[in-house]
């Protein structure tokens, strides 16, 4: 009986360890920073090239598509701070001026590149309006 | 009506604090009367529920907006069917139609075990009760859907989101709520059996039907849901490991792993602990995914709102219902122990108890990715995002593990397989699994995933047919009959099993579609009309864009015509819908043109209606129609499972009639869907008329001109921004066909709206100028008289009485009133 427990424990132990370290491992490279754009320009070197997913609203009238194609750049800024963003492909419907985004991409030196599908343009309203702050919940 | 549905949610509440005390004391007095009168308030609850969501329905359809929640999700365009479906629609409905159909199943699973497990009742009625208790508790202090308006209510009700008015919107919460709701059930027996220490497996004979029905329900709602998001939302595929997509998945896990391992209970008295954790942890998913989803812990596209309180009352009833049935299973135990050991790691149990464990990693991984964010924020502080390719990464190997564990399982032996026999029962599936991955790799298959995905599903296949085919010689031989009713009466004789198999088919199936997302093309263009685009085999030409109307909403539509190597294939129609009220929120209808080998779905992405291009996102999707087929194959499966025992019996020799025309109903249904929602693209050609300005007057006046709709932000009416803008177009085209001026234009506007608003740039001429000053003074002296006339009323009256005109200001005073006086109650 003793044996056999030690048998299942080191079974475990290695299973469980094996699980752990893979999911570990693949979690750095899979993983992506959430971030503010004021956030990000309190320090940009230490941003640069990390991919991540960058929270923002579209600087009012920011917004140049080049004719006929579909190259786009704008800014986003929050807090005050903005970052220009370079980005081709399609946009969803409503990215629009001051619209609250969510870029994903990489800052690089010129500013952000989003990568391709990667502008979430926040749905206005949800299924449910979300609360104003600062009202008193009941 | 709102008082009538707030007085049942009280009465309701009552009665379920009744019904638990009764039952409970009745029990442990052993009192009948007392435990017969529990059962009784347990069915007049199904009943008050029935009634309440009555009331809710009633409102909706006459529309009631002196209830809020009525108001929130319904005005009176909504066709019937959607002010049904809106009754599920929002948050607090939802809760309440989980609370009605908990109750409704609650009362038949009652009902038809209440004298099977006579001693198990008493405490299954309290175990629902508490449940249903705490969520109309949810309901009565938080989320009342039938909350009024304090103030005076809105005239007109603000709309259901134009996403949620297609067909799935009435199917798809329902039938997740349900598998949802189903798994209350064996919690409830298990909690039962825990308590009375009846122990024995007669509770999993009561539960086995019920979960297997939950999970039918599922499978069908997260397949629903699959089918949604690839027909509505236009981005190419069907799965995002969305948190709320998660959250339906969660359970569905811990649910397979369970009916898997029932079996091993059943067959050798082993895994009973674990049978009971997997019941109790598949109802804590249900309420944790319903937590999820609606309390706001983690971001999602279709999450509802963040609402600390309910997250916070959540959070402690799921706390309680861990701490209780973990207490009662620790207290348990020296009852679940194993009558028998693990004999070999080459058995069946030892497949089933692989398959169980994998199962529930995978509910652990989804679990865990899931939260990633909301963890490593409150762990590290930084918020860290994990997106679907690492799901993907994950998901994928365990998925071809659990696909090999399908074709080897069934073909291990009991207790210990010998090496001959696992040679003889191996030989044909895996010379099929071999076969085909050669064949695979000669055509130039070099995607390794769904390469190994296809030849694993050949095994599968393999495994399949062999055990029909020698389950059917071995009672041909027995019998004497010839092999088609031999193969009727093998599955009338072991139904689960059989039945089991055919869902594993459907399984192997929709794997085939998955395996397909590998072979995925997908390009995007901005095209000029006669523009070509190439994907693959296929290509589209643009040919023209054309803006129509109906009462809902205003379309733009592509008009794409689809060629395969060359040849003309057909047309197919994209389109945006801007709906009136909802402008901001356009609904991408996709044109999608099926095949069993492939799908074309192609999306307008974008378009600039007065140059005539668009932008399209092409997307070949290979094998995905399998995926609902394989649905349809595994709902007929799980019906020949479920069938009662005596629509065998009497025809062992024949099909049940009744039974096979239920289940190919339910096939038929679930192949006939994506038929009904593919009818919603068409339109009709009368509604269709080309939008095109005609000369450069019209299109310099589209360009002056602003709609006048109010939401659209001041946008020019040659923007197509909404219907009102067309609307405005149509006024123009028709003025300028009487051959009027660009004056008389700007003039018909004028006095149309009252003011220079609608023109973009104010005339700056002499006589303009006087003319514009008409329309001032009539609305002045109007406003004037409005106002001399309101102060005269309201002198004659008392002072309270009187009504001053609603203004924007008196809009928010009104409902700040409204939430502080609600603080107050």
């Amino acid at each position: 009986m003793n044996a056999r427990t030690l048998k299942i424990a080191a079974t475990a132990v290695v299973l469980v360890g094996a699980l752990s370290g893979l999911l570990y491992t693949t979690l750095s490279e899979g993983t992506e920073y959430y971030k503010k754009v004021d956030e990000v320009m309190a320090d940009p070197a230490a941003w640069q090239g990390k991919p991540m997913n960058l929270h923002g609203y579209v600087v009012e009238k920011s917004i140049f598509a080049k004719p006929n194609t579909l190259e786009y750049r704008f800014q986003v800024q929050s807090n005050g701070k903005v970052i220009a963003a370079r980005y081709t492909g399609v946009v969803p419907d409503t990215f629009k001026d001051g619209s609250e985004v969510v870029l994903k991409g990489r800052l690089g030196p010129n500013g952000f590149d989003v990568s391709p599908n990667g502008v979430m343009a926040k749905c206005p309203s949800k299924y449910e309006a979300n609360k104003t702050p600062g009202t008193p919940g009941i | 009506m709102p008082a009538l549905g707030t007085f049942i949610l009280l009465t309701a509440f009552v009665t379920c604090a009744y019904a638990i005390a009764a039952s409970v004391a009745g029990a442990r007095r052993r009192s009948t009367r007392l435990v017969e009168s529990g059962i009784g308030a347990f069915y007049f609850l199904a009943a008050l529920m029935t009634v309440a969501s009555a009331v809710l329905v009633h409102a909706f359809v006459t529309g009631d907006y002196s209830i809020k929640y009525v108001q929130r999700y319904s005005d009176s365009a909504l066709p019937l069917a959607y002010k049904v479906a809106s009754y599920w629609g929002g948050l607090d409905g939802s809760i309440m139609f989980w609370v009605s159909l908990l109750a409704i199943f609650g009362s038949l699973a009652v009902y038809v075990n209440r004298d099977r497990h006579r001693e198990l009742i008493p405490y299954v009625v309290s175990v629902i009760a508490a449940t249903e208790m705490f969520f109309i508790f949810l309901m009565i202090i938080h989320k009342n859907p039938f909350s009024t308006f304090l103030t005076t209510p809105p005239a007109e009700g603000a709309g259901l989101t134009p996403l949620l008015q297609n067909f799935y919107m009435a199917i798809h919460p329902p039938s997740m709520y349900v598998g949802f709701v189903s798994m209350t059930i064996p919690f409830a027996f298990g909690i039962a059996a825990l308590v009375t220490g009846h122990l024995d497996d007669a509770w999993l004979r009561a539960v086995r039907r019920w979960t297997m029905l939950g999970w039918l329900f599922l499978s069908f709602g997260l397949t629903l849901g699959m089918l949604w998001a690839y027909e509505e939302l236009g981005w190419g595929g069907y799965w995002m490991w969305d948190p709320v997509e998660n959250a339906g998945l969660l359970p569905w896990f811990t649910a397979t792993a369970f009916l898997h391992s029932v079996r091993v209970q059943e067959q050798r008295g082993m895994l009973r602990v674990w049978n009971v954790t997997l019941v109790i942890v598949t109802f804590f998913l249900t309420i944790f995914g319903t937590f999820m989803t609606r309390s706001g812990v983690v971001q999602s596209v279709h999450a509802f709102g963040e609402d600390r309180e309910l997250a916070l009352l959540f959070t402690i009833f799921m706390v309680a219902i861990l701490t209780f049935s973990f207490a009662w299973v620790i207290y348990r135990l020296p009852l679940l122990r194993s009558r028998h050991e693990l004999d070999s790691f080459v058995s069946r149990e030892a497949a089933f108890l692989a398959n169980n464990w994998i199962l529930l990693f995978s509910a652990f991984f989804v679990l865990f990715a899931t939260m990633f964010p909301t963890l490593s924020e409150a762990v590290t502080g930084e918020r860290l995002t994990v997106a679907a390719p690492f799901f993907n990464r994950w998901m994928l190997p365990i998925g071809l593990v659990l696909l090999t564990l399908t074709g080897v399982g069934p073909l291990l032996a009991w207790r210990k397989s010998t090496g001959a026999n696992l040679v003889y029962q191996l030989k044909w599936p895996v010379l099929s699994f071999v076969v085909t991955a050669v064949a695979l790799y000669a055509l130039g298959v070099r995607v390794w995933s769904s390469g190994l995905c296809f030849a694993l599903s050949a095994m599968v296949l393999g495994t399949i047919v062999q055990e029909f085919v020698r389950g059917a010689q071995v009672r041909r031989e027995a019998s004497g009959t010839d092999i088609m009713t031999a193969l009727i009466g093998l599955v009338g004789r072991s139904k689960r099993r059989y039945g089991g198999y055919i869902v594993h088919v459907g399984i192997v199936l929709m794997f085939l579609g998955f395996a397909g997302e590998g072979f995925r093309q997908e390009e995007q263009a901005l095209m000029k009309v006669g523009e070509q685009l190439t994907v693959g085999h296929f290509a589209i030409r643009h040919d023209a864009l054309r803006v129509t109307n109906d009462a809902q909403k205003q379309m733009v539509t592509g008009h794409v015509s689809l060629f395969q190597d060359g040849k003309p294939l057909g047309t197919l129609e994209p389109a945006k819908w801007y709906f009136n009220k909802r402008e901001q929120e356009p609904t991408t209808e996709v044109a999608i043109r099926r095949a069993v080998t492939e799908d074309v779905y192609v999306v307008l992405a974008g378009f600039d209606a007065s140059a005539q291009t668009a932008t399209y996102t092409v997307t070949i999707n290979p094998l995905v129609n399998w995926i609902w087929f394989g649905f349809g194959i595994m709902a007929l499966g799980t019906g020949i499972a479920l069938l009662p025992e005596r629509a065998f019996a009497f025809a062992t020799a024949t099909v049940p009639s009744g039974a096979t025309g239920a289940t190919t109903a339910v096939l038929l249904v679930c192949l006939l869907l994506p038929a009904v929602a593919h009818a919603q693209h068409l339109e009709s050609p009368e509604a269709r008329r080309t939008t095109v300005a005609r000369t450069q007057l019209e299109k310099d006046l589209w360009r002056e001109l602003i709609c006048m709709c109010r939401t659209c932000g001041r946008k020019r009416i040659g923007d197509f921004c909404c219907a009102h803008a067309a609307k405005m177009r149509a006024e123009v085209a028709q003025l300028l066909d009487q051959g009027k001026t660009r004056d008389e234009v700007y003039q018909y506007f004028i006095t149309q709206y009252g003011s220079q608003e609608p023109l973009g740039a104010p005339i700056d001429k002499g006589f303009n100028r006087l003319a514009w000053l008409f329309p001032y003074l009539v609305g002045a002296s109007g406003a004037f008289a409005v106002g001399f006339v309101a102060v005269r009323w309201s002198r004659r009256e008392h002072e309270g009485a009187a009504t001053p005109p609603a203004t924007a200001e008196d809009e928010t005073l009104q409902s700040r009133l409204d939430d502080e006086l609600r603080d107050l109650d």
